[in-house]
């Protein structure tokens, strides 16, 4: 079973001359255990695309179902319920809430949804995996914009959430963490079984994706079939 | 309550500001309030001593005390519950002390109103040409046993008691005797008094050219006490609306602010009710850690105040002046609730 599809999904902005059709009868399926990687340049619509995977944006037309289930079919609390529990973003602008600290940011996960998140230990061994254990006690703003998109990584990764969308998880990072982010992401996939969707321009991540897309203009296509692991 | 919390602790400084600008306005509203009351104690506290409901007055005195005078067939007779009071202005003058306004109330010691004084130090007027006077004089350096004059009368007066907060019109009041009365106001025949005081209220005098009013009736139409009482209310409640737009515009663009972060919340999702629930509780802790220190303040400067400043500091009604202020800023924090409920969890993903 599929952890979520996207079915002829069009995403038109503005009307008459402003007219901008960002998004051209996608398709588009994500399964558990799979780590898949959209590439494309920018302004080609790929976080568009992730803003309607995640049920922030209702698309111009088609669907996407979640667990069997369209966002049509559930109510806006339905949708945040299923945002908190099922899917974890990675940001592109990695916000952090700038007045918590970084342990505060996980707090904050266990308050809202006290059950269900990472044991104690697995958060340990993901800050540790991330290099970013020593930063508890530090707000954002007092950390590097690479060490806050660790945080943001560890922050979707938290509530355990069965499906992962990564909006360029790896814009600010060198080789090295890249290499560690990748790994992550991956052991994400194939470790927790988890549908893992990775949109970017950074050709670095390529070797790792267990399928490939392609997105140009709006219009996704798969690029390469799907490799073997 | 957490967010809340863990936002008020980064961003001390910004909030001590909000804080400190509610501090400000509390503390002038409580004052304000202090003054405005204190004042219209002055205004009433001897009328309210005595304990009177209905006043009996000449029609013509335009429901003045001191206009007024009643003959003897006008009083007509007095039940246990009744007591003829006379009025006049005076300016009490002794050497090496300042001249002092008071009204001098002149009454009989077989009546009520006497015989309920309830005096601080000393006794009760016995003779004549002794007084019970409020305890102003004692703040002018009067003493028991002190002498002084009033207005023309070249017989000096001598205090024999004290009684507090004996205040008309926010002139300390000197008790008399019914007999000094007429002799400062120069009658020899004629009025025997300026009102007739019932502790009765179905008390009514319908002799010619008498009328009974009630208590409040004559106290509204004390000089200027309407007015000032009119003009406390109206600052209060101006500075109740200035305070609500203030803090609402404090709070809206605390709120503002935070919209970005509150959009990453919401596409995390976080429910919006836990936004409105941080935005609320923050404007609720921050407002209500403003007035405790404003009261604190009241209460430091109720303590340091001179005894002469008319302030009273009725905890019933600051505490409602408080919860008025909270209400205020409550209505003020829930305005920018509208955009944290509509905040776009869209806008941040891309870049
Ligand atoms: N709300 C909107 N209104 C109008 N046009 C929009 C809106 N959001 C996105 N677009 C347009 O849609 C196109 C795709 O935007 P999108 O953010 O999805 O690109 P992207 O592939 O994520 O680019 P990048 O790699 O730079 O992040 C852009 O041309 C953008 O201008
Ligand atoms: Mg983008």
């Amino acid at each position: 079973m599929s952890s979520f599809s996207v079915k002829n999904v069009n995403q038109i902005f503005g009307t008459g001359t402003a007219e901008v059709h960002v998004l051209h009868d996608v398709n588009f399926e994500a399964e558990p255990s799979t780590l898949s990687l959209i590439m494309g340049p920018s302004g080609s619509g790929k976080s568009t695309f992730l803003s309607i995977v995640g049920g922030l944006l209702t698309p111009t037309s088609g669907t996407v179902e979640v667990n069997g289930l369209s966002y049509n079919e559930r109510s806006k609390k339905e949708r945040d319920a299923l945002r908190l529990d099922s899917i974890g973003f990675v940001l592109q602008a990695y916000h952090l809430l700038p007045y918590l600290t970084v342990a505060d940011q996980f707090k904050l996960v266990d308050k809202i949804k006290p059950q269900g998140n990472l044991s104690r230990e697995a958060l340990t061994d993901v800050l540790e995996t991330l290099g970013i254990k020593d930063l508890l006690n530090k707000y954002p703003g007092e950390l590097s914009g690479g060490q806050q998109q660790r945080v943001a990584i560890a922050r979707a990764l938290y509530p355990d959430p069965a499906i992962i969308l990564a909006d360029e998880p790896t814009a600010a990072l060198d080789s090295a963490r890249v290499a560690i982010i990748v790994k992550l992401l991956k052991d994400l996939a194939v470790k927790h079984h988890k549908a893992v969707v990775v949109v970017t321009h950074d050709g670095r991540l390529v070797d790792s994706a267990d399928r490939l897309y392609e997105m140009k203009d709006g219009y996704l296509t798969k690029s390469t079939p799907e490799v073997s692991r | 309550m957490f967010l809340a919390l863990k936002e008020i602790k980064k961003e001390k400084f910004r909030s001590g500001l909000i804080v400190a600008m509610i501090v400000l306005i509390g503390y002038l509203i409580f004052i304000l309030t202090s003054l405005a009351l204190g004042l219209a104690q002055q205004n009433t506290d001897a009328i309210n001593s005595w304990d009177a409901k209905q006043i009996t007055l000449n029609s013509n005195a335009n429901v003045d005390m001191r206009q007024s005078f009643l003959t003897k067939k006008q009083v007509g007779h007095l039940s246990r519950q009744e007591a003829l009071i006379g009025e006049t202005s005076v300016v009490a003058k002794a050497k090496s002390h300042k001249q002092l306004s008071a009204v001098f109330l002149g009454l009989n010691n077989n009546q009520f109103v006497y015989q309920n004084l309830n005096l601080v130090d000393g006794h009760r007027v016995t003779n004549s040409h002794e007084l019970v006077v409020d305890t102003a004089f004692k703040q002018e350096g009067y003493k028991l046993g002190s002498q002084f004059k009033l207005n023309g009368d070249n017989h000096k007066y001598t205090i024999v008691g004290f009684i507090k907060n004996a205040k008309l019109n926010i002139a300390p009041v000197v008790y008399g005797q019914m007999n000094d009365w007429k002799s400062l106001r120069a009658i020899t025949v004629g009025p025997v008094g300026s009102a007739v005081v019932s502790r009765d209220a179905s008390y009514k005098n319908n002799a010619n050219g008498a009328k009974t009013y009630t208590k409040q009736q004559v106290v509204d139409k004390l000089p200027g006490y309407q007015a000032q009482n009119s003009t406390f209310i109206l600052m209060i409640g101006f500075l109740m609306v200035i305070s609500l737009i203030i803090i609402a515009v404090f709070l809206y663009i605390l709120t503002m602010q935070k919209l970005p972060n509150y959009a990453v919340l919401r596409a995390q999702g976080v429910p919006s009710k836990v936004l409105v629930g941080a935005t609320i509780s923050q404007s609720v802790l921050l407002v209500v850690s403003g007035l405790i220190v404003a009261t604190l303040f009241t209460v430091i400067t109720a303590w340091i105040i001179p005894a002469n400043v008319p302030m009273a500091f009725d905890i019933p009604v600051l505490g409602g002046v408080g919860v008025g202020l909270l209400v205020m800023a409550m209505i003020g924090g829930l305005i920018p609730i509208k955009s944290v409920v509509s905040v776009d969890p869209v806008s941040v993903i891309g870049g």
